[in-house]
């Protein structure tokens, strides 16, 4: 059973959180190992590798990024980041340069500011990519579109995600910085 | 479904709780109190105290008392040098992954010493519930690892519980707290006790207990603070004290911290060292500010974790005694905002609430549920010595993981798994949880084969691994090595050995119910000596009883119940016919007093005529 069936959804990418919450509080209540402690071996074992899965299933699909690689794996798509283009790793590399001043304590308050604006901007432009390619998906899932057009949207999906990982990278970095 | 019974097996102090009637109920020892102080004290001749009379020993047996010792749950020599410096305690040599504690020649593991603390709860519960109590639910910090964690199951096993579910500390006392009533809301559960900190952020809705982050330090509790007030004598005394100075030391300093809380003002005075000084509050407060804000700065952390801001916080909770400190209470009131819970007792709410779990287990319950985390990332070795994360911290548990692994050589049919919990980014910097071998890989050309390992953390936070080489769907055989802790071998074997100590435990028991009663005993013989009537026996009465007397004061000393049960039996007969003159006298006199009553009360007239 794959995340999506486990919450009864089909392969989409816009989800309801609070609908999801609901579902997963209510199969939570079904077959939580604490309901299970008087029961026999199997049905204790049974009863948590239900929960670790819809657990695990919960973890993936609330969270966007999260969500999209795992559709993007299921389909036999794999983000790469060694498949970025040239100029994007330039961008990228002057970026963690300033970066690295920053956390050796060498950077002016300004730098600081100018540089922590430039990669909230471009998380924020890597997001409303991630919000316009998803929401082209689940359209294609509803209407039912051909093979290749899917497919087509599943490489753009990937490549969206292999270029994030940079970007999240250099989020995660500010965010340490002394 | 037999009874289970809540434990909060604690740093400094335990508890065990059960609920009654849908009400949770700490269960007090047989001395009438309900915490048994986490002590254990290892006698000569092999006896064994814990709680209250093990707390006695501490200064005037500092080697064989030993406390604190969940600061050693799940840790090797490496983690605890610092702390073995200001402790008075035997190490063994062979302590690198385990620690282990001398005591008269024979080696402790901590979960071996925690199991005495576990039996004493065991036995007051079925002292009090008349019944045979086997399982357990038991509490662990938070931000425990997995060595921890299972030392703590570990530790329950050899005192003969089944322990069906770790709890966390702060999770439980949300629970105690009763705050299901609210329908909604955020709740952030701060725990400072004894040895550790943890603060875990909830979300309540209709009966579901959500844990959203959890952050911590298993190292930092009211332990540190002692030792800060420990390193302020040691600077300031005149004469350098000796290590056996330190239980007097820490008592002085512990009661100076304990009075803080409420004066003003207090005096920290250790004759034996003549050393004695006034500390103001005022300087307490600057003393553990650092510590203190230690503890704030894992909040944000939770926070940061939760996606919440401090402002977005309903309820604030506080457990464990070091939240009576004052400074502790202003500044996490100043963090979210918020006044916090502090009506139910800080040192009973942990085991209130894994009572209150334990009834959930047991059937009762079923309109609860609570959803912990994992306090740590999970991950695996990969090349160059790096850390690859499998499943993040502050994922709801049970979880699990699967990882593909393949052969680099051509016919390799072994591949070598380390696993690991931390957020850093290196091997070295994270903590080592285990090591196995895929074995018997069939022989294949290299990247060939495809292992798939399942990797589960169960509703414990404790860990367990399944492979699987997916070409043959053959199952791997997986023998995981724990790096800190016990393996289920050693663990069988020290439950076969804590049968010697049921029975030592019992012997012990006697032998201090016989020395109580030499204390009776010897009191009233004491007074009959004295008494007018001792002169109306013949000398060689006289004689027998006093030898009778010396001979059971000397017997008591010896940790034989059966001999002092025979001086007790020769000094009874020797004080047969004192006590039976001793008591005629009092008939006497007691008919004598009844008389002048008796005319007293039958003159009832003589009364009225006067109004």
């Amino acid at each position: 059973m794959n995340y999506f069936e486990v919450f009864g959804l089909p392969k989409i990418l816009k989800i309801d959180l609070k609908a999801l919450e609901r579902t997963f509080h209510e199969l939570s209540r079904k077959y939580h190992p604490d309901y299970f402690a008087a029961a026999a071996p199997e049905e204790r074992q049974n009863a948590l590798q239900l929960t670790a899965t819809l657990n695990d299933a919960y973890r993936t699909l609330r969270h966007p990024v999260r969500r999209t690689e795992y559709l993007v794996n299921l389909e036999g798509f794999k983000p790469d980041g060694s498949k970025v283009p040239k100029s994007f790793l330039m961008e990228v590399f002057e970026i963690n340069e300033q970066l690295e001043e920053v956390m050796a304590g060498s950077a002016t308050p300004e730098q600081i500011a100018a540089l922590t604006r430039e990669i909230e901007e471009r998380g924020a432009r890597f997001e409303s990519q991630l919000e316009a390619a998803s929401m082209e998906w689940d359209k294609l899932v509803e209407s039912n579109a051909s093979e290749t057009q899917r497919k087509q949207q599943l490489t753009t999906l990937t490549e969206i995600l292999s270029e994030s990982s940079y970007i999240r990278n250099l989020q995660r970095e500010l965010e340490e910085k002394p | 479904m037999p009874r289970i019974v809540g434990i909060d097996l604690g740093t400094t102090n335990s508890l065990v709780a059960i609920v009654e009637n849908g009400i949770p109920r700490v269960i007090p020892g047989l001395d009438g109190h309900n915490l048994v102080p986490s002590v254990i004290y290892f006698g000569e001749n092999g006896e064994v105290l814990v709680g209250n009379p093990a707390k006695e020993k501490l200064i005037e047996k500092p080697k064989n008392t030993i406390f604190s010792i969940k600061r050693f749950m799940g840790k090797g020599m490496a983690d605890v040098r610092g702390d073995l410096a200001l402790l008075p305690f035997d190490v063994s040599a062979q302590s690198e992954n385990i620690l282990k504690l001398k005591v008269f020649g024979r080696d402790y593991t901590p979960p071996e010493i925690s199991a005495f603390v576990l039996r004493e709860l065991k036995r007051n519960a079925e002292a009090a519930l008349g019944e045979e109590i086997i399982n357990a639910v038991i509490t662990v910090p938070a931000y425990f690892n997995d060595a921890q964690r299972q030392a703590t199951k570990d530790a329950g096993r050899i005192a003969g519980l089944d322990v069906l579910r770790i709890v966390n500390e702060p999770t439980a006392a949300s629970l105690a707290y009763g705050l299901q009533e609210r329908r909604q809301g955020i709740v952030a559960v701060y725990d400072f006790d004894g040895g550790t900190f943890d603060v875990s952020i909830l979300k309540l809705s209709e009966g579901i207990f959500e844990v959203l982050s959890t952050s911590g330090d298993t190292h930092l509790g009211g332990d540190d603070i002692d030792e800060q007030l420990m390193r302020l004598v040691l600077g300031e005394s005149k004469t350098s004290p000796d290590p056996r100075d330190f239980p007097s030391i820490r008592k002085a300093t512990n009661k100076a911290k304990e009075d803080l809380s409420s004066a003003d003002e207090t005096e920290i005075s250790i004759p034996s060292l003549g050393y004695s000084r006034k500390l103001a509050r005022k300087e307490f407060d600057t003393l553990i500010e650092p510590t203190v804000e230690r503890t704030l700065k894992s909040c944000r952390q939770a926070l940061q974790d939760a996606g919440l801001q401090s402002a977005a916080v309903d309820e604030v909770v506080m457990v464990g005694g070091s939240t009576r400190i004052p400074l502790v209470r202003s500044r996490v009131q100043e963090l979210f905002g918020r006044v916090p819970h502090t009506s139910l007792n800080p040192d009973e709410v942990v085991a209130l609430g894994a009572a209150v779990q334990a009834d959930i287990l047991a059937g009762g319950k079923r309109d609860m549920l609570l959803l912990d985390v994992t306090p740590l990332s999970l991950g695996i070795e990969t090349m160059g010595g790096v850390m690859s994360k499998i499943i993040p911290r502050n994922s709801t548990i049970p979880a699990s993981a699967s990882e593909l692994f393949t052969t680099f050589v051509e016919g390799q049919t072994n591949v070598k798994v380390h696993v690991l919990q931390g957020e850093r980014e290196l091997v070295q910097d994270c903590r080592s949880l285990a090591q196995f071998d895929l074995k018997d890989i069939p022989p294949m050309p290299a990247g060939l084969p495809r292992i798939e390992v399942k990797f589960l953390i169960d509703a414990d936070g404790i860990l367990s691994v399944a492979a699987q080489e997916q070409r043959t769907g053959k199952y791997q055989s997986v023998e995981v090595k724990p790096t800190y802790g016990l393996t289920d071998e050693e663990v069988e074997r020290m439950i076969l050995e804590s049968f010697e100590y049921a029975e030592s435990d019992i012997e012990a028991r006697e032998v201090i119910e016989a020395r109580n009663e030499s204390e009776t005993v010897l009191t009233a013989t004491d007074k009959g000596v004295k008494s007018e009537q001792f002169a109306n026996l013949s000398v060689d009465e006289q004689n027998e009883l006093i030898a009778a007397a010396a001979h059971l004061r000397e017997t008591v000393k010896v940790d034989d119940h059966r001999a002092i049960r025979e001086a007790i039996e020769r000094l009874s007969h020797a004080t047969q016919r004192l006590a039976e003159m001793i008591m005629n006298s009092a008939i006497e006199k007691a008919l004598k007093n009844k008389r002048v009553r008796e005319v007293d009360t039958d003159e009832p007239t003589d009364h009225l005529d006067k109004h």
